[in-house]
């Protein structure tokens, strides 16, 4: 009954809010980038123990932006997070070439969860201001991106601290869901 | 005697007509309804009162008054109706009095006739006649005395008709005061509605005062708030003036500071302008000197060239007597040459010659060197004159630079000086008027302050005063409001005490109106009686006659049914003869039922015993199984072994065959059938043993079966003793299963992932509980639509049930919503009752 109204609601009075995941190891900068993409600012930040969610108004569209902390033990509770999820945004440390294998495995075995059948990929080479960083390409194939099938994805290089990329991103994420709906 | 009867039935002969003509007596039938026709309409006309309950109920009451009263009026035409057929019976009743009076006298006629007839004859007769008429007399009393006992119950009837009579005017009279009292009740009612009216209007009244006076208030805060704003304005500019002032006084002190500052360098100015004076006194009583140098240069100069002029007057005159000397010289030649002997003039002349011109040549160097020194001495002079004059010129221009400098430097510190000044006197005019302004502004604001201390004081006076007032006017209005709701609770009290009258009222018209039902019943149950009565009256004289016959009937019937009695009380007997036996029977049946329970829990034992006795059998069976396994594996190596004798055997016997035919051919043939025949046997056994081990696997299938349908049905204690044998551990393990499933489901998935056995368990533990904490709080402190995607991760973290987890959502969706019911409590929320826990579970 409840959940008819709402969606009568969200029918009446516009659209409802995108639910973006933000995911990553950690150390990728995923909070960094959730509040540089919602104040637009740097801010210090510790390791998330938990998450954190904003909502960002981005193109007057809304979205409820999850930032699940990327800790080894607490990854196993994203997939607590992962239903009715429209988009997802993997943070990768451009720089960190040891642990690209790690990202890898848990990037796929996140892909493989029924619930994110249809969330659209966004991969963030992050930290790219940094000197060893990888290039785009480079992470997008230690990633196994471009063996995917049936999955939107894309790849862009990010520097949350300098804030180059993300409006590109952001962008794309936008048309993106926009011309899946 | 008779002469009494005589009179007796004269008197019954006069009144007999009379008593034919008798009318019937009738009840005003208005008395009735016109009593309970004023009733009920008077309430259906209050039915605007303000309370609804109260007129409802009344009206209620009122329907059922009238339907009472209704009752009471079709009760009251039954009763005439009834008085009526009483009147009749009477008449009737009367006229059979006439008939056994007439009969009565018919007979004294007959006795008199037959007296008169029999009078002399019969006096023997008489004695009969006698007793006749002593039984008859007997009779006639008899009925007299029926006749005076009916009299006697009419006039009761009579009393109790009256008495009723009395009891309904009672009754209406009751229902009258009642009715009185009730429009008094309703009267007091309406007062006190009314009085609630006007009080309520009061109370609005005083509320309004009330909300006037909070207005007031409100108004007077509102006036105090702009006051307080205003003193804060003040305060505020008297800061802002502080702080100009402040910057003012800074001002003044930054140009004190300016000007001790350009006074101190109008000093260093004027010493350095002093100095330039000096210096340029200096200079002016050194030119002079220097001119005066420049004289003397200039006359040595003219010296010198005088001297020059004279040095190349010499010079001339040298060169003129050099000229003599070489002309002489040449002479001196025409003469040598003259004189060509004189060689030693010649010589000396020459020698003369040569030193003249040595001498020439010495002169004319020193003339040169005098000249060159002379020439020196001129250009240094010269140069010194240039440079004095340069140094004096340059002095000049230094000295015209200087003072146009000065000059300029004078005008500029004068303009500074003056505009200095103009500022300071500004600056002071400034500071003044601002100390003027500041001055004024302090005096403002005192007298602001003083004001606006003087306006509080007065509003907060007036406040005060007005709350002082609001505060009584409250009170009072409380006061007020408590003696109304005190008067509205007495005035309730009253209507729930005229309610309980009322109520008592109704409880007394309706036991009225069940007297009156009693009485009514009663009556008709006396006029039933009194018919009763009267055709027991008719009937008795049936009876009379019939009673000899049904004495007589009652006699045979009264011996029938004592007959029967005794049948019945024989049968009675049998009967409880029969309980007796069924009583038995159920004792027997009981005492069955108790051997059969005690059957029962001996079979019981005796199951478990067999039940023992089965798992001892099927291990006692397993270990035969075990043993004729083993012992058919010796079997099959016997006959493994045994084959293989027997081939060597046939090896062994084909070999002498060739060799030995004729002498061990019949030996191994022997042997051979022997070991054939063994070997059959063994074969036998073989087969029989198979079939024993597939028996006993059949049985052991059997007997595992059993058990199972024996561990199904009480699974509980047994399953533990019974843990050993492997099928119930796995019936057992699939019993848990469903159980370890979700449990590995629920748990975090570390083990799963290769990533993630990195970090030690205690401090992932740590984590988990950080975690588990962030999450909770989140979960509390968030939204509903992120509180709701946080169930699934709760539930996940304290592992809660799919049920709670549900029931969980639900609830979050009855807040959402606003429309639904509260889900019921699952789970461990649900109340910890210990009886009721078989239904969920």
């Amino acid at each position: 009954m409840g959940g008819f109204f709402s969606s009568l609601f969200f029918g009446l009075f516009g659209t409802r809010e995108m639910r973006i995941l933000i995911l990553g190891l950690d150390g990728a900068g995923k909070t960094t980038i959730l509040y540089r993409l919602q104040v637009g600012e740097v801010v210090t930040t510790i390791p998330t123990i938990g998450f954190n969610v904003e909502t960002v108004t981005y193109r007057n569209l809304k979205f409820q932006v999850w930032d699940l902390g990327g800790q080894t033990s607490i990854r196993p509770y994203w997939r607590c997070y992962y239903s009715n999820t429209d988009a997802v945004i993997y943070v990768v440390d451009s720089s960190d070439r040891d642990r690209m294998g790690i990202s890898k495995s848990e990037l796929v075995a996140m892909l493989e969860e029924e619930e994110l059948k249809k969330a659209i990929l966004v991969v963030f080479a992050n930290k790219q201001d940094m000197d060893q960083a990888m290039t785009p390409t480079e992470v997008a194939n230690s990633l196994g991106l471009p063996a995917l099938k049936d999955r939107k994805w894309q790849i862009f290089k990010t520097s949350a601290t300098k804030g180059t990329g993300l409006d590109e991103a952001m962008e794309w994420l936008v048309d993106s869901l926009k011309s899946r709906q | 005697m008779f002469a009494k009867l005589k009179k007796k039935i004269a008197e019954e002969a006069a009144t007999a007509p009379r008593s034919g003509v008798r009318i019937p007596r009738t009840i005003s039938k208005e008395s009735i309804t016109s009593v309970g026709a004023d009733s009920g309409d008077d309430f259906a006309s209050d039915g605007s009162s303000s309370r609804d309950d109260l007129p409802a109920q009344l009206l209620r009451r009122n329907d059922q008054i009238r339907k009472l009263e209704a009752k009471l009026s079709d009760y009251a035409e039954q009763l005439r109706i009834m008085q009526k057929t009483k009147d009749k019976l009477e008449i009737a009743l009367e006229k059979q009095q006439d008939s056994s009076i007439k009969k009565l006298q018919d007979q004294n006629e007959c006795h008199q006739a037959s007296r008169a007839k029999v009078a002399e004859g019969m006096a023997l007769a008489l004695e009969k006649k006698d007793q006749e008429w002593v039984e008859k007399m007997t009779d006639v009393e008899k009925v007299y005395m029926e006749k005076a006992s009916l009299s006697s119950r009419l006039e009761e009837m009579m009393e109790q008709s009256l008495a009723l009579f009395q009891k309904r005017d009672d009754l209406d009279e009751l229902e009258g005061f009642q009715q009185q009292e009730l429009a008094k009740v309703k009267h007091m009612l309406l007062k006190k509605e009314e009085q609630q009216n006007q009080q309520d209007q009061e109370l609005q009244l005083k509320e309004a005062e009330v909300q006037s006076a909070k207005r007031g208030l409100s108004e007077a805060k509102g006036k105090l708030q702009a006051l307080e704003q205003q003193h804060e304005e003040s305060c505020s500019l008297n800061t802002e003036l502080e702080i100009e002032r402040e910057e003012l006084l800074l001002l003044r002190e930054e140009a004190d500071k300016k000007m001790s500052k350009l006074e101190r360098r109008c000093q260093e100015l004027q010493s350095v302008l002093q100095q330039v004076s000096e210096d340029f006194q200096k200079s002016q009583s050194m030119v002079p000197t220097l001119e005066r140098s420049l004289h003397e240069l200039q006359t040595e100069h003219d010296a010198l060239k005088l001297q020059q002029q004279k040095a190349a007057v010499t010079e001339e005159d040298k060169e003129r007597l050099l000229v003599d000397l070489q002309k002489k010289v040449i002479s001196l030649e025409r003469r040598l040459q003259g004189n060509l002997s004189q060689d030693e003039h010649l010589q000396e002349f020459l020698q003369e010659k040569s030193s003249l011109e040595q001498s020439l040549e010495e002169t004319r160097a020193e003339l040169l060197l005098v000249r060159t020194n002379h020439a020196d001495t001129v250009s240094s002079l010269e140069t010194q004159v240039s440079r004095m004059s340069c140094t004096i010129t340059e002095l000049q221009t230094l000295l015209r630079h200087k003072d146009d400098s000065s000059r300029a430097y004078r005008e500029r510190t004068d303009t500074q000086i003056a505009d200095l000044e103009q500022n300071v006197v500004e600056s002071s005019e400034r500071l003044k008027s601002a100390e003027r302004q500041i001055t004024d502004n302090q005096q403002h604001m005192d007298k602001l302050q003083g004001e606006w201390s003087a306006e509080k004081a007065f509003l907060d006076q007036q406040v005060c005063l007005l709350q002082q007032q609001s505060e009584e006017k409250a009170s009072c209005l409380e006061e007020s409001i408590t003696a109304l709701q005190t008067e509205r609770q007495m005035l309730h009290d009253r209507i729930a005490d005229l309610d309980d009258q009322r109520g008592e009222a109704n409880s007394i018209v309706s036991q009225r109106a069940e007297e009156l039902e009693q009485c009514r019943a009663e009556l008709n149950s006396r006029q039933t009686v009194s018919t009763e009565i009267a055709k027991a009256l008719e009937e008795t004289r049936r009876q009379k006659e019939e009673l000899q016959i049904q004495v007589g009937e009652l006699t045979t019937s009264l011996q029938s049914s004592q007959q029967e009695l005794s049948t019945v009380t024989e049968k009675l007997a049998l009967n409880e003869e029969d309980i007796k036996t069924l009583q038995n029977e159920v004792q027997c049946l009981q005492a069955s039922i108790v051997k059969l329970q005690e059957e029962v829990e001996h079979q019981r034992v005796q199951l478990e015993q067999m039940e023992l006795d089965k798992d001892s059998q099927l291990i006692s069976l397993r270990e035969e199984l075990l043993s004729q396994t083993q012992q058919l594996d010796s079997c099959q190596a016997r006959i493994s072994y045994l084959e293989v004798e027997v081939e060597t055997l046939t090896e062994q016997l084909h070999s002498p065959e060739v060799c030995e035919e004729d002498q061990n051919g019949s030996v191994t043939v022997d042997d051979l059938d022997h070991i054939q025949k063994v070997n059959r046997e063994l074969e036998q056994q073989l087969t029989d043993k198979n079939r024993t081990i597939k028996q006993l696997q059949q049985r052991l299938a059997e007997l595992k079966r059993t058990l199972q349908k024996e561990l199904k049905l009480k699974p509980e204690p047994e399953a533990e003793g019974k843990e050993k044998f492997p099928e119930s551990r796995a019936d057992k393990q699939e019993r848990f299963c469903p159980e370890l499933l979700p449990a590995s489901m629920l748990s975090p998935p570390t083990s799963n992932t290769m990533v993630t056995n990195t970090s030690d368990l205690n401090d992932s533990r740590e984590i988990n509980f950080e975690y588990l904490k962030h999450v909770v709080l989140k979960f509390m402190s968030s939204r509903d639509v992120e509180a709701f995607q946080l169930i699934r991760a709760v539930s996940v973290l304290l592992n809660f049930s799919r049920e709670e987890e549900d029931m969980l959502k639900q609830t979050l969706e009855y807040k959402m919503s606003w429309f639904g019911s509260k889900p019921s409590p699952k789970g461990t929320i649900r109340p910890s009752i210990s009886g009721a826990s078989t239904h969920w579970s």
